[in-house]
């Protein structure tokens, strides 16, 4: 299998697949044998921009042959392209949830660019709960 | 001569209107000045002074990296070193430029050991001038100088840079007494090219809480310049002043100007006459 780089919301294999290429949180690099290499936190969140040329880089650098992400920009998406990257969407699943698909061969691959800051802003909001209380009452 | 700058921060406040009547009050006091428009992603002074661009006194460039692959050894300190994101390199490839993000900064030729890499000159703007009559006097002459960059250039400050050098060159040539730079909204390269060498800042807000924000943010970016900052409120009737008192407290300075909403600015303005007034 080839290396593998997960852009990912948190530093394991439970978080769940970032929908931002450029942008996301964690980079997640699974190796040949599909063991967690490393999590490699994504310090171009802030770049003014170019985080997505910043991300295309660490993709080449750490030797990754295949991406498993949500919205590539088109910078980024060109040089990928050019260097041989194939990129797969996995949004909406966990990490561990898109490596196995992966294997399976069930991910669509991504073959256009999001567009210029398609991901920009994108994020979670709070979770809103709902609680209840259950327990009987105090026998008096 | 002073050089003074008209910022604010917040866009729509009033920056251009309150630098063409600056403009106005000095020359009726028979002072030479040069108002330079210094937002050259969207120029607008000469609109709002019934005027056109027609041919440009000047063309700006700035210079964009050029690899020759016969001299490259791939060894990515250009791609290392870009603080734009704008050198992509596989290893073991050459690198590649993206124009997009490029600010044209210099620093990979610089670095390169190899002196693979070579500026490329490109035209990103130009510079108008406009001379006209001024007010109602008709011996007197009001300058303007306008800065455009190339539409869809990332990065404009190196653009303003030059504008403003050759507003000051023009400026001394005419002798003027001010130098008038209108900047841009905000607080990003072209606002901080175009206050740089400023003698003061005026910084016109509005009172709404956008405008109090943003005037504390360029109240502080004028500290961090050591370029003393007053206060103009413009449509100072129309809200609370109670927030930009207090920004303009915590800097230490004051609101030296409070205009009210006049009509007669609005219809000046959208009549493209405000340098009659």
């Amino acid at each position: 299998m080839a290396k593998i780089l997960i852009t990912s919301n948190d530093s394991d294999l439970n978080s769940s697949v970032s929908a931002v290429f450029g942008r996301c949180p964690y980079f997640l690099i699974v190796d040949e044998k599909g063991k967690l290499e490393k999590a490699i936190p994504n310090t171009g969140v802030q770049a003014v921009r170019g985080a997505g040329i910043a991300a295309a880089q660490t993709v080449v650098s750490q030797g990754a042959t295949v991406v498993i992400t949500g919205n590539v920009g088109p910078n980024a998406f060109a040089v990928l392209q050019q260097s041989g990257v194939k990129l797969y969407n996995g949004v909406g699943m966990t990490a561990k949830e898109a490596l196995e698909s992966f294997k399976e061969n069930k991910l669509t691959e991504i073959t256009t660019s999001a567009g210029r800051f398609g991901g920009r802003g994108a994020g979670q909001g709070p979770g809103r709960g709902m609680g209840g209380g259950m327990g009987g009452g105090r026998r008096v | 001569m002073k050089q003074v700058a008209i910022t604010g921060g917040k866009g729509g406040t009033g920056k251009s209107t309150v630098a063409i009547l600056l403009a106005n009050k000095l020359i009726k006091k028979d002072k030479i000045v040069l108002l330079c428009d210094c937002d050259v992603e969207c120029p607008n002074d000469y609109l709002l002074i019934g005027e056109k661009l027609k041919k440009p006194v000047r063309k700006v460039f700035a210079e964009f990296p050029k690899l020759n692959k016969n001299k490259c050894q791939k060894c990515g300190l250009c791609s290392k070193t870009c603080q734009s994101n704008a050198i992509f390199q596989a290893p073991g490839k050459y690198p590649v430029f993206i124009k997009d993000l490029c600010s044209a900064c210099g620093a990979c030729w610089a670095v390169c050991p190899y002196s693979a890499i070579t500026p490329k000159k490109e035209e990103v703007g130009k510079i108008y001038l406009n001379k006209l009559k001024a007010t109602t006097q008709s011996s007197k002459l009001f300058y303007l100088i306008t800065g455009v960059a190339k539409p869809g250039l990332e990065e404009t400050g190196p653009v303003v840079i030059q504008v403003k050098e050759f507003a000051l060159d023009f400026a001394r040539k005419i002798k003027a007494d001010y130098l008038l730079f209108d900047t841009a909204a905000g607080i990003h390269c072209p606002v901080i090219s175009a206050l740089l060498g400023c003698d003061f800042a005026y910084a016109v807000t509005e009172p709404t809480p956008m405008g109090a924000y943003d005037l504390n943010l360029i109240l502080d970016l004028c500290k961090k310049l050591k370029i003393p900052a007053k206060v103009i409120i413009n449509q100072a009737d129309l809200g609370d002043k109670k927030e930009i008192k207090k920004i303009a407290r915590k800097h230490e300075t004051r609101i030296v100007k409070e205009i009210p909403y006049s009509k007669e600015i609005v219809d000046a303005y959208s009549q493209g006459r405000l340098n009659k007034l």
